[in-house]
């Protein structure tokens, strides 16, 4: 796979703090770096090992690889172990496929589980995600005989072993209805082992995600109201400037888009030749495909950049959103599916004044996909581009009056002409 | 490429474990296997314990593609189990006797952690008083086997070698840990498993020392549900795993000795390695087609630009449906012992390499 001299060099700079080490099979002899006097403050990750092209059939090759082997064999064979003082009990729930904790005791419950009455209910990819990584000691709930009445507690139960938990969590979920596939739990893993809070978008119940309607715009009342002769004058401006000639449609089809005329404004010239349609973005978004449960395009995860002041009773508003989806059973998604999964999202613009390049490839609205193959997940953003909303014409007219702004003269529209002629 | 006999011998066939229609392996010892017998290699999807804040390495499970499993089953290498059945029926109705039988073998495995933290103690609280030159005679008399003379650059370096070793091992099931670690750097200083040059106590290691050794229960979370219970008996009315198209051309390279990758990373079906991907590079991106199957052109451009910009050779394959069809009546013809194989030299599955050549 991708190897330093693999990349496609000419499109990637050599600096060695570009390459993603996520992308190669990692040679696990160098995991030692890792773990090197278990000191968490020194961690840093190894370089990449050195692979060979082919084999020349040399026993030094073949002890390092059997090195490999030998390496990535002891540390795959670590066991899961609880002190007593972390020790950290959960107890399965098959109704739900979920797992409840009593009493919690690790700090990861500040961005994991829901309280409720008193016991901190873990979803199955969070409880799924704690045993992996060692934190949680999940036990099979005690089947009652006849005549059992004992009360037992959680110790008594047996404890889950990670296959037994691959098994209840990924495998048990179809039977009660829920919609943890292994790939959403892969896609999960991957961010939280990266650090981020991942939370499910919505309840995941439905058929569908909820539609986000518009925000309702509260900008343009803020804007001061200009005195009453400024208004008076600006209203003339307005009418003077504003296109003397509109074309009917029925026009359109013989005449010149721009007929001879008086013009005292590119933008106007500009508005006129503006004929294709586009998406209207300001109407709220709704959806034109009916719910359907095996609809792959909705919204999964919410992801949230870790910061101190996160709270899971008050996440706010997340960092990404990401919808997961199965490179061997999915294509790429229709107009309509599209449509569909951005209605899911609320409205994210740019920031004002930012760059056109930026401001285009941020889109109004966005999504990440994160597409899944055997494990292996690739994280794709889909942007939803306004590049009518986006007028070149106006852009420029806009920054030369802001330079221009000191010297007095009253509105762009004479400098547009002076400097239209100026070039022409 | 040699395969080279795995630490722990594997019973064939072995299970695979179906969850959700996924293929996973959560046994190291049949993972190993795979590697070295049947060059097969999956993706490991899992979080490594006490190393969850990274995504370079990653631990069990082992997903393996659901060619990779057919190419077993098919071998008579492994067997599917469902494991949601298996674990429904053990623990979803496990008895008082089982349960009780099943805590005891965990609670034993916690004991035996407990007993590696315990020595891994000791080995820090030596190896912490010798740096310091001081030496117990406690210590001494523990040390009767590495003599006097050797006892100072050398004898460290030993201890530090097992110090760490242990700190790995510890937390390990019953595998011989510091054999491995041991054969390793004997036989090449270069392969050692770990640095051999001891990292200096961190301060919290060393005030950690005089604490009075309290003995603190371990609890474990074992990785496979079997062992310790019984294997699942093979069940030959399983399905096979069901395969895309391309598997023709998958099972082909797997025949050749290839070993495979999921191919997302590169717009293609499978990357093929001519060895471990461990120690090797891959040399193909591979895409699988139907013998008839219409294509663009352009696909060939982009994977033949992609593929030689990142020095693989795009490849396309397919099976050719007439020749297998040949094959079988030909076989059906010549009895059961003919060796179809070997019939003609018409192959079934042909595959063509594409290379940019940039002109």
């Amino acid at each position: 796979m991708a190897d330093e001299d693999e990349e496609l060099s000419h499109l990637r700079a050599s600096d060695a703090g570009e390459i993603d080490l996520t992308e190669e099979t990692q040679d696990f002899r160098f995991l030692d770096k890792l773990t090197a006097g278990h000191d968490t403050s020194s961690l840093s990750l190894p370089k990449r090992g050195e692979k060979d092209f082919e084999s020349h059939a040399t026993n030094r090759q073949l002890d390092q690889l059997e090195a490999s082997r030998q390496a990535m064999h002891s540390v795959l064979s670590w066991q899961r172990s609880h002190t007593q003082k972390n020790h950290v009990l959960a107890m399965y729930e098959p109704q739900s496929n979920m797992a409840y904790v009593d009493k919690v005791k690790s700090q990861h419950f500040q961005t994991i589980g829901t309280n409720k009455a008193g016991r901190e209910w873990l979803l199955p990819e969070e409880a799924l995600f704690l045993i992996e990584r060692g934190t949680l000691d999940c036990r099979w709930p005690v089947k009652r005989e006849e005549g059992d009445e004992a009360n037992y507690k959680i110790e008594a139960g047996a404890p889950m072993s990670l296959q037994a938990a691959y098994a209840a969590f990924v495998g048990f979920e179809g039977g009660v209805g829920g919609k943890l596939t292994l790939e959403m739990y892969n896609v999960y893993a991957g961010l939280k082992r990266s650090g981020y809070v991942v939370y499910r978008t919505g309840t995941w119940e439905d058929d569908r995600g909820e539609l986000v309607s518009l925000e309702p715009q509260t900008q343009e009342e803020v804007k001061p109201q200009p005195g009453l002769f400024t208004r008076f004058f600006s209203e003339i401006w307005r009418r003077l400037s504003e296109p003397t000639h509109t074309i009917k449609p029925e026009q359109l089809a013989f005449g010149p888009l721009i007929r001879p005329g008086l013009y005292r404004n590119y933008n106007d010239i500009f508005r006129l030749l503006q004929l294709i349609p586009s998406h209207d973005r300001t109407s709220p978004p709704s959806f034109t495909l009916p719910p359907s449960s095996d609809s792959p395009f909705r919204l999964h995860f919410d992801v949230y950049r870790t910061t101190a002041k996160f709270r899971k009773s008050a996440r706010g508003t997340p960092d990404f959103r990401i919808c997961v989806i199965n490179a061997r059973e999915t294509t790429l998604p229709t107009g309509a599916q599209i449509n569909d999964l951005m209605a899911q999202v609320p409205e994210d613009r740019p920031k004002e004044g930012e760059q056109l390049y930026k401001k285009l490839k941020h889109g109004c609205r966005n999504v990440i996909l994160a597409v899944v193959d055997c494990g292996i997940p690739s994280y794709l953003r889909l942007a939803d581009v306004p590049f009518s909303d986006e007028r070149i014409y106006e852009r420029s007219t806009k920054s030369t009056r802001g330079k221009g702004g000191g010297r007095g003269r009253g509105g762009g529209r004479g400098r547009g002409r002076g400097r239209g002629r100026g070039r022409g | 490429m040699a395969p080279s006999a795995a630490p722990t011998q594997v019973k064939e066939p072995f299970p695979i474990s179906r969850i959700a229609n996924r293929y996973l392996l959560f046994s190291i010892d049949i993972i190993s296997h795979c590697r070295r017998n049947h060059n097969i290699c999956g993706m490991l999807i899992g979080t490594i314990p006490n190393l969850s804040q990274q995504n370079v390495f990653l631990g069990i499970p082992l997903e393996l593609m659901p060619e990779e499993a057919r190419v077993l089953v098919e071998k008579g290498a492994a067997y599917i189990v469902d494991d949601e059945e298996v674990h429904r029926k053990t623990f979803g109705e496990m008895s008082r006797e089982e349960r009780l039988k099943w805590l005891e073998e965990v609670d034993k495995r916690g004991e035996e952690v407990t007993r590696g933290t315990e020595n891994l103690k000791e080995m820090r609280k030596e190896k912490a008083l010798k740096e310091k030159g001081l030496r117990r005679e406690l210590l001494e008399k523990r040390e009767c086997s590495v003599s006097e003379s050797v006892a100072s650059d050398a004898t460290v370096q030993v201890e530090a070698n097992e110090v760490s070793a242990l700190g790995l091992g510890f937390i390990m099931k019953g595998s011989s840990f510091t054999d491995d670690s041991s054969i390793a750097s004997a036989s090449t200083v270069e392969t050692a498993l770990f640095d051999p040059r001891p990292t200096s106590p961190s301060p919290s290691a060393v005030s950690s020392t005089p604490k009075p050794a309290t003995t603190q229960k371990h609890f474990v979370t074992p990785t496979t549900s079997y062992p310790p219970l019984p294997t699942p008996a093979l069940d030959s009315n399983a399905q096979l795993p069901a395969v895309p198209k391309s598997y023709p051309l998958f099972r082909y390279l797997h025949s050749l000795g290839y070993y495979h990758m999921p191919g997302l990373r590169f717009g293609c079906h499978y990357n093929s390695y001519p060895g471990d991907p461990l120690r090797y590079h891959s040399h193909f991106a591979a895409t699988g087609l139907g013998w008839d199957d219409e294509f663009d052109l352009l696909d060939v451009v982009g994977g033949g630009r992609l593929a030689t910009g990142t020095k693989k050779a795009y490849m396309i394959g397919g099976e050719d449906a007439s020749v297998v069809k040949k094959k079988a009546s030909a076989n059906a013809g010549a009895g059961l012992f003919s060796d179809y194989s070997q019939e003609s030299d018409v192959r079934e599955v042909r595959a063509f390499s594409i290379e940019w050549a940039a002109l």
